[in-house]
């Protein structure tokens, strides 16, 4: 029902069946016709008579919304955006410049419009390329807002239009599609074979690998970050053969990770140690047997000129930026607010709260070795809250270690733990990285003493195991390791290690004899011997 | 928004706070409805909810609510809840960030009506400092 009034003018609809009305109104001095959505109230006020919609915002078309969940703030500002200037979203398009706001809004609605309308999806980016003034930086700001805030919730549709429309940034050169492609690639999950992930890893690698030349010239570390990202799902996809289905998608990241290796070697150097790291789950991959006998027997395969040989590779200290490649943003939130807010004593309910969404699932429990990477590398509690009581990052990646039930799994989130210490070369490296390890070990002691045995057991495999050919250079940089950790106060002393009881002789004498020798390599590892690496 | 550690029984269903859920009990029927009880915080206190119908699915522990128009009061079992009501309502803005503590816990208290004021309710003693029904876990 309707009514219409002399001013001030109150036209109100109720439209049950929330379908679109055109009414023409008619007010005195002028003739207004505009399309009312469900329930718009309408004011006439002022003179000269000004109108305002005010609109009850429409149901959103992005996301799968709960029924007792509140809205979220980015949907509905993008929303509101489309209703305001839905009319203004059809050619011809208006041609005057609009203002800062106005422009803002503008790239609101016609995203809005592009993930809700696919049929009017090339209409709405023609009408992007004719307005943009800012390399599409706002554009791709939003993109990547949606895909950091809103990913999971989003309905199949949007996120197709979702890897269309980023298609399309790539082509343009946008402004920040790198930042949009880190966050795409941070919401493949690993252990994770529903049909939605595989099918996000699958349009990644097909898009990265479509859009190779260009990207290669304008972004080309989205390619080592790529590598990154798909080299960690390689381990999970090739441990199963479920079906054809994965058959097809472990080709194509096996295919886009070779070219990479074989085109751009000095990409994959990019990485750091780390690519060895994820490079060992895969030594049983026929097609990465022969980057292996390259990288040990003969770099010169590489034709990279400065990469003779692999302990280049150990030497350098991976960035923190490709840890959070393999944690989604809501992870990492959690992690943060843990190791930043919650005290030792209090961490209980969120540990269950945490393990109950991220390690649910029988084979999601491998992200639990790429969380311990980022806690040990990308996540350095400052001072004030070392010396208070939150609970420390040892006492988390403790917890994380017990989560696991597949002992490779263990394996692997204990190499992930004592990685830096393997190369570890104080000018080079951050004692950040090796605190939790030496501190879990420790603080173990006696309640958990079944840990301290545990990782001093699996630190001397390494030692001996790791690289066989390399095992001087380890053995050196854990004792540097051990050296810099007493010096520099990280540990009072290892007297607890040393005198109890509960840890096997064995051990421990082996233990002493890397204290023993550790001055002897801190003056060894000092040496300009190292400036002989190249920089990568 | 009212801390949970400022609230006490009333008729009135006035209570705008912002909580965390920490556990839910079994979901049980009463005739038409079903019903469980649940403990959440935030940090000033913890106090027992009671959900109706939907309320008991769609929320999980860890999630963060905001409740609107809630009531806090004794229902059908003498049991001090909180509650959305038939005029409130409970919604989920977020979760896992948010600190909370378990004690004291409002609903294990003993409140007496007030001496000067019979339509208020003051805290006597202390029942239990937190849940007896979800104790705090080791």
């Amino acid at each position: 029902a309707h009514r219409t009034q002399r001013l001030p003018r109150l036209l109100s609809f109720t439209t049950a069946d929330g379908g679109r009305r055109t009414k023409k109104v008619t007010t005195g001095a002028f003739n207004r016709e505009f399309t009312i959505h469900n329930c718009s109230i309408v004011f006439f006020t002022g003179s000269p008579p000004r109108f305002w919609i005010s609109a009850t915002l429409m149901a959103s078309r992005l996301i799968h919304k709960a029924t007792y969940e509140a809205d979220n703030s980015f949907d509905v500002s993008l929303r509101e955006s489309f209703q305001l200037l839905e009319p203004q979203l059809r050619p011809p398009f208006s041609l005057t410049i609009p203002t800062q706001t106005e422009y803002l809004n503008l790239n609101r609605a016609i995203l809005y419009g592009i993930l809700s309308e696919t049929h009017l999806a090339k209409v709405h980016i023609k009408h992007l390329h004719g307005i943009v003034i800012d390399g599409y930086s706002f554009f791709t700001t939003l993109l990547t807002r949606m895909v950091n805030e809103l990913y999971t919730k989003l309905v199949e549709n949007v996120k197709v239009q979702l890897i269309w429309v980023t298609s399309e940034m790539i082509y343009v050169s946008a402004v920040g599609v790198d930042g949009l492609l880190v966050a795409l690639l941070r919401q493949t999950r690993g252990g994770d074979f529903s049909e939605a992930n595989l099918w996000l890893c699958s349009e990644l690698v097909g898009l990265i690998s479509a859009k190779w030349d260009c990207l290669l010239d304008e972004q080309p570390l989205i390619l080592s970050s790529a590598l990154y990202v798909f080299l960690r799902l390689l381990a999970d996809h090739c441990r199963v053969s479920l079906n054809s289905k994965i058959e097809i998608l472990k080709q194509k990241e096996i295919e886009f990770c070779i070219r990479v290796f074989r085109e751009q070697f000095h990409l994959c150097l990019k990485i750091g140690r780390d690519l060895i790291r994820l490079l060992q789950d895969l030594v049983h991959v026929p097609e990465f047997q022969d980057i292996w006998k390259d990288l040990l027997l003969l770099p010169a395969n590489f034709k990279t000129s400065g990469f003779s040989d692999i302990s280049q590779l150990y030497r350098s200290r991976t960035s923190s930026r490709y840890f959070l490649l393999r944690i989604t943003p809501e992870m990492e939130a959690h992690l943060r607010f843990l190791l930043t807010h919650v005290k030792l004593g209090s961490q209980t309910r969120y540990q269950i709260w945490f393990a109950r969404k991220f390690f649910n699932v029988p084979d999601s429990e491998t992200v639990i070795i790429d969380i311990v990477r980022f806690i040990c590398c990308a996540h350095h509690p400052s001072n004030k809250i070392i010396l208070s009581s939150v609970i420390p990052r040892w006492a988390v990646i403790g917890w994380l270690l017990k989560c696991c039930t597949k002992s490779h799994v263990e394996a692997n989130v204990k190499l992930a733990l004592f990685y830096d210490w393997l190369f570890f070369h104080e000018e080079v490296d951050n004692i950040m990285n090796i605190e939790p390890a030496i501190l879990l070990m420790i603080n173990s002691i006696p309640k958990y003493v079944d840990m301290t045995q545990n990782l001093l057991e699996f630190l001397f495999l390494l030692m001996d195991h790791y690289d066989v050919d390399k095992k001087e250079l380890i053995v050196g940089c854990i004792s540097s390791v051990l050296d810099v950790l007493e010096r520099r106060g990280v540990v009072q002393s290892f007297d607890a290690l040393i005198s109890c009881d509960m840890v096997s002789p064995f051990l421990k004498e082996r233990f002493l004899k890397m204290l023993a020798s550790r001055n002897a390599s801190a003056f060894n590892n000092s040496q300009p011997a190292f400036l002989s690496c190249q920089r990568l | 928004m009212v801390s949970l550690k400022e609230i006490a029984p009333a008729a009135r269903n006035n209570i705008n706070a912002h909580l965390i859920l920490l556990e839910k009990g079994r979901i049980t029927s009463e005739g038409q409805n079903k019903t469980c009880l649940a403990l959440v915080a935030d940090e000033t206190a913890s106090v027992h909810f009671q959900l109706w119908n939907e309320e008991c699915d769609a929320f999980q522990p860890g999630d963060i609510l905001r409740l609107s128009n809630g009531i806090f009061s004794y229902n059908r079992t003498n049991h001090l809840v909180l509650r959305a009501g038939k005029r409130g309502q409970l919604e989920k803005v977020g979760d896992f960030t948010m600190l909370f503590v378990e004690s004291p816990n409002m609903s294990e208290i003993l409140w007496v009506p007030d001496p000067n004021n019979s339509a208020k309710y003051i805290q006597e003693s202390v029942i239990s400092p937190h849940s007896r029904i979800f104790p705090p876990l080791q």
